[in-house]
């Protein structure tokens, strides 16, 4: 019962990671790999506001938002100029400051979280604190679940909102069209930095709760892989509409659940997971380039 | 002085991968990240082959054969398909990436994850003044210099060089002209497979290698491609020496962990400030 409930805690994080990556990849078509450095500011600004300064999580988790949706700019900044496979390039090299951020500033004569060893390097950071709401922590497993799943919720309420707006429907005009939209007196510059802000946000606080599951935290959760594997689950489940995302995290997280029942060695698994991943991504390239559910196939 | 040598010698590695690189993408295209893969694989074959054979006259081309062919099965596999339907860059790239994670898989599944290396014992040292070079470093740089001369030296003065940077010049025009743009494809790939393995092999030699080099050695080759200018052939080679010496001035003046910032925050000054790299021919960037 309590794995189970630790799925459900998993399936939440990737839906809010898949849900925010769609508004990018989806709706405002610019394919992005830093997505996995912002998941991880999101859970550094948890775990240091919690573990330092034991703060709850609603406030730790604003500063995670606003910290990410600042850094956010250094990505939408290169999509004014960039697109295609540049773009890409230069979300990549965002993508390996980030990491190098996270994994160079520690020292270790100074106390974690001061300003020469913020954020431990390669240690990385035990002992986070469980999420807790107005004094109350959450402990017990089925309390997370329920937790996470309201937190899901609740951002997946607001990507509904957003991609069924005017707003949402401007983003898909860019999509299609730039100089169109352009034209027509869209400011497309500031229609990227909002998407790119909204969505570094959004899955700032899926790293916040990643973080505060866990309660373990180390810049592996920022490498290049991660940011493979995020993009992976929203091409394959589909992009471009509401359902896609939830397809594709439901993928990943059942497709190691599958894999249970052919009782490989722990080591082999690991990487036959990947390697389905990988085939995955070639299949669907040939036959359904739109994903599993999606509406808009990458350009 | 040491530290220039240094530089100069793992550029040139850069160099010759980033050339590979470009040797698919400038003619097709195709960001062929798959290349990580046939890099990471490489050595493995050449460790397994020089365990059966013993002997380096016959393990290096039968690897860089292997590594030729698995380029050759991606274009005809992968790439071509998704071009005749007409896919957009971004499916390639994407394509790609499914490739190179389930080469890399492959190989972790049958050789491990754990590192490995192609040299036995102690190496050789030889002084040039104040310089120091050890044997691995010269096999790396005469390696490297030798495939990145023949290439070159391909490109400029044979017949199917020539077609080659006719095909990267304008596909279209090239394929009206008569000429069989599927078959050209196949030399691009094959030549890049080839170039990517030897590079792999010098620096397994060099450095030691396990499955999970590839993506960051293909990545500096990118930032390299991009540097030194991604619309000519010789523009990686430069952008390899570039990024190569520059690597091995922060290892001296900073620190080693401070390389990848460093390279990457080179690479998006460069996006912003010159588009089109350092030997870029400039163009709109619309026009792409």
């Amino acid at each position: 019962m309590n794995y189970l409930l630790h799925l459900i805690v998993y399936f939440d994080i990737y839906l809010i990671v898949a849900l925010s990556l769609n508004l990018v990849v989806g709706y405002a078509g610019l394919l992005t790999l830093a997505h996995a450095g912002y998941y991880a500011v999101g859970a550094y600004a948890y775990a240091l506001l919690s573990v330092n300064l034991d703060w709850g999580f609603v406030p730790a988790v604003a500063v995670g938002i606003l910290v990410s949706a600042a850094l956010s700019l250094a990505v939408s900044l290169c999509s004014w100029r960039l697109k295609g496979d540049f773009f890409v390039l230069a979300s990549l090299a965002v993508q390996a400051l980030i990491f190098s951020a996270l994994y160079n500033w520690h020292s270790v004569d100074a106390p974690l979280g001061s300003l020469r060893n913020l954020t431990n390097g390669p240690f990385g950071i035990v002992g986070i604190h469980r999420p807790s709401l107005f004094g109350y922590s959450i402990v017990s497993p089925i309390a997370m679940a329920a937790f996470a799943s309201v937190v899901a919720a609740l951002c997946a309420l607001v990507v509904w909102r957003l991609s069924d707006s005017s707003w949402g429907r401007v983003l898909v005009a860019m999509r299609e069209d730039e100089l169109a939209a352009r034209g027509l007196g869209k400011n497309t510059r500031l229609l990227k930095v909002q998407v790119f802000a909204i969505s570094s946000g959004l899955v700032a606080i899926a790293g916040a709760l990643y973080a505060s599951h866990v309660r373990y935290l180390d810049p592996t959760s920022a490498t290049l892989d991660e940011s493979i594997l995020m993009l992976s689950m929203v091409v394959v489940g589909g992009v471009g509409n509401f359902r896609g995302p939830f397809v594709g995290a439901a993928i990943l997280v059942g497709l190691p659940e599958l894999l249970r029942f052919l009782s490989l060695p722990d080591a082999q698994a690991a990487n036959l997971r990947m390697l389905i991943y990988g085939l995955m991504l070639i299949l669907m390239m040939h036959f359904r380039p739109q994903g599993v559910a999606g509406e808009y196939r990458v350009e | 002085m040491q530290i220039w040598v240094n530089g100069l010698i793992s550029g040139a590695s850069i160099a010759l991968l980033a050339l590979a690189f470009q040797a698919v993408y400038l003619p097709t295209r195709v960001f062929f990240i798959a290349l990580a893969g046939i890099y990471a694989a490489v050595p493995f074959v050449a460790l397994s082959l020089l365990d059966a054979t013993g002997t380096w006259w016959l393990t290096a081309p039968v690897a860089v054969m292997a590594g030729l062919s698995l380029s050759l099965v991606a274009e005809r596999a992968i790439h071509l398909p998704l071009e005749k339907k007409g896919a957009a860059s971004g499916a390639q790239l994407i394509a790609s990436l499914g490739a190179y994670i389930v080469i890399v898989q492959a190989v972790a599944m049958i050789w491990g994850n754990d590192p490995k290396s192609l040299r036995r014992g102690l190496d050789s040292v030889s002084h040039l003044g104040s310089v120091i070079v050890t044997g691995a470093q010269w096999v790396s740089l005469i390696g490297a210099t030798a495939a990145i001369g023949a290439f070159l030296i391909f490109l400029r003065r044979s017949d199917l060089g020539l077609r080659l940077r006719a095909l990267a010049d304008n596909p279209l025009q090239f394929a009206l002209y008569g000429h069989n743009v599927h078959r050209y494809r196949l030399l691009s790939f094959a030549v890049a497979g080839a170039l990517a393995s030897i590079a792999a092999l010098v620096s397994a030699y060099d450095l030691g290698f396990d499955a999970h080099t590839g993506l960051h050695a293909i990545l500096l080759a990118v930032v390299a491609v991009i540097i030194g200018g991604r619309s000519t052939f010789i523009g990686p080679v430069v952008g390899g020496l570039i990024l190569g010496l520059l690597r091995s001035q922060v290892v001296w003046h900073m620190s080693a962990r401070w390389q990848e910032a460093v390279s990457f925050g080179l690479l998006a000054v460069v996006l912003i400030l010159f588009p089109h790299g350092l030997l870029g021919r400039r163009q709109r960037l619309e026009a792409e």
